[in-house]
């Protein structure tokens, strides 16, 4: 027997009423949403074979358990394909972990977004984009997945902007933050299996993040000159002080230059990190750091982020340019950790 | 006709028993939750003082949350429950 949906049902004229009924009833992220009718819901519940009433998640700082039914209603809306719902149901169970921390970046001034980077066959069977205009628009998985997780934020776990979601900026990816390592052409270990996966896994890993921010190198044809000017953009970046998690996304020449010194992620986190230390004089200048600028705070350094570690490093972005980016992570690697989780087939 | 469904929470019904109000402050035990952030500190300190020298509580005593992007964790709320009648708490940026 099929198990009932016992979602509130609304009865709207036709297609585009049901599509103006999501705004007026506070639903949509300001996009029109695809209406979500029951043979739709069902469809994307068979793509991962779950009862409606199956708990995907418990958010504990929100007291809210998030159903696979309603996870399905808000990836229809969102204009997921039913074979996108294993990689939604995976962020979902990520920013419901209790190492993401909820509590913060689904709620604060920081505005925090979902940056959701996703490994293994499932990218590529989707077409989940790793190259070119990484960060959209053309992709149907990177901008739909993404925004049923937010959806789920808003409708599921009450952040509404303005109320609970208080981001007083906000950035563009919090509509959706998707994208996918570029397995097929990186020289280096997917950052799925350094975080403890097979090759042959699928994974999301979730992580609460500030907007990309781009830096260009066309004149350097070594791995040091290119990280040396990632490494001086960085320094001063995200919360400064926080220590947060950085993703550093390498694109197509810069990936390709460094590659060819034979350097591994591992070198390259160890050089970004010893790069990115500011002197505590200039913290204080610069108004970061409280305290008037005492004898041999121009040599005391402080580290941008708090291990080496703490530097994801993904092969991403299109084929041509001399660009990659960092992406700063909210607040402080202590209050919301990335999480990586399993892609159930 | 097109029939949808509602992606929102229906929160099931339950109720939740809060602690009586006191009346008055007077000789009561106050507990700040300062959440860490710069100056939380002295912005607890201060509304303790004003609230002994102008409602007459008894003593005021800081926890420290382990960071204020998380919720007070367990020992603190237990600290609290025995020690204290009165609890301050919020969220300041």
């Amino acid at each position: 027997m099929t198990a009932t949906l016992t979602s509130k049902r609304f009865v709207a004229q036709d297609e585009a009423g049901a599509i103006e009924m999501a705004f007026e009833k506070g639903w949509s992220d300001g996009l029109p949403v695809v209406p979500p009718t029951e043979a739709r819901v069902r469809a994307m519940l068979d793509a991962v074979g779950l009862a409606p009433g199956q708990q995907v998640g418990f958010v504990a700082h929100r007291a809210v358990s998030i159903t696979a039914e309603k996870v399905a209603i808000n990836a229809v809306m969102a204009g997921c394909r039913p074979e996108y719902m294993p990689v939604v149901m995976a962020a979902v169970e990520g920013i419901a972990d209790p190492r993401w921390s909820y509590h913060g970046p689904g709620t604060s001034t920081g505005g925090a977004a979902v940056l959701m980077i996703v490994n293994g066959p499932i990218a590529r069977q989707l077409d989940v984009n790793a190259g070119d205009n990484l960060f959209g628009p053309g992709w149907r998985a990177n901008l739909t997945i993404g925004r049923a997780v937010r959806l789920v934020m808003r409708n599921v776990c009450g952040s509404l902007p303005g109320l609970l979601d208080r981001g007083t900026l906000g950035h563009p990816g919090k509509l959706s933050y998707v994208i996918a390592e570029n397995e097929a052409d990186s020289p280096w270990t997917p950052l799925h299996v350094e975080r403890g996966f097979r090759p042959e896994q699928s994974a999301v890993t979730v992580i609460a993040s500030d907007a990309p921010h781009q830096f260009y190198n066309q004149l350097s044809p070594t791995a040091e000159g290119v990280l040396t000017t990632c490494a001086d953009d960085m320094r001063i970046s995200g919360t400064v002080m926080g220590q947060s998690t950085y993703v550093v996304v390498l694109a197509g020449e810069h990936m390709q230059t460094i590659a060819r010194d034979g350097w591994d992620k591992k070198r390259i986190r160890q050089f970004l990190f010893e790069k990115t230390h500011n002197s505590h004089a200039h913290l204080k200048r610069t108004q970061r750091m409280a305290g008037e600028i005492a004898e041999g705070d121009e040599q005391k350094m402080r580290p941008l982020v708090a291990s080496p570690d703490d530097i994801m490093v993904v092969a991403a972005g299109g084929r041509a340019g001399a660009f990659s980016c960092y992406i700063p992570g909210w607040g402080s690697a202590r209050s919301s950790q990335a999480v990586s989780k399993e892609v159930k087939r | 006709m097109i029939e949808i469904l509602d992606p929102t929470t229906e929160a099931a019904t339950q109720t939740i028993a809060y602690s009586p109000r006191p009346t008055a402050l007077e000789g009561k035990r106050v507990a700040l939750i300062q959440n860490t952030k710069y100056n939380s500190d002295r912005l607890l300190a201060r509304i303790g003082d004003l609230l002994k020298a102008e409602y007459g509580v008894a003593e005021w005593r800081m926890y420290n949350k382990h960071n204020a992007s998380v919720p007070a964790h367990a020992e603190i709320i237990e600290e609290v429950k025995k020690s204290a009648d009165v609890m301050v708490a919020g969220i300041g940026d």
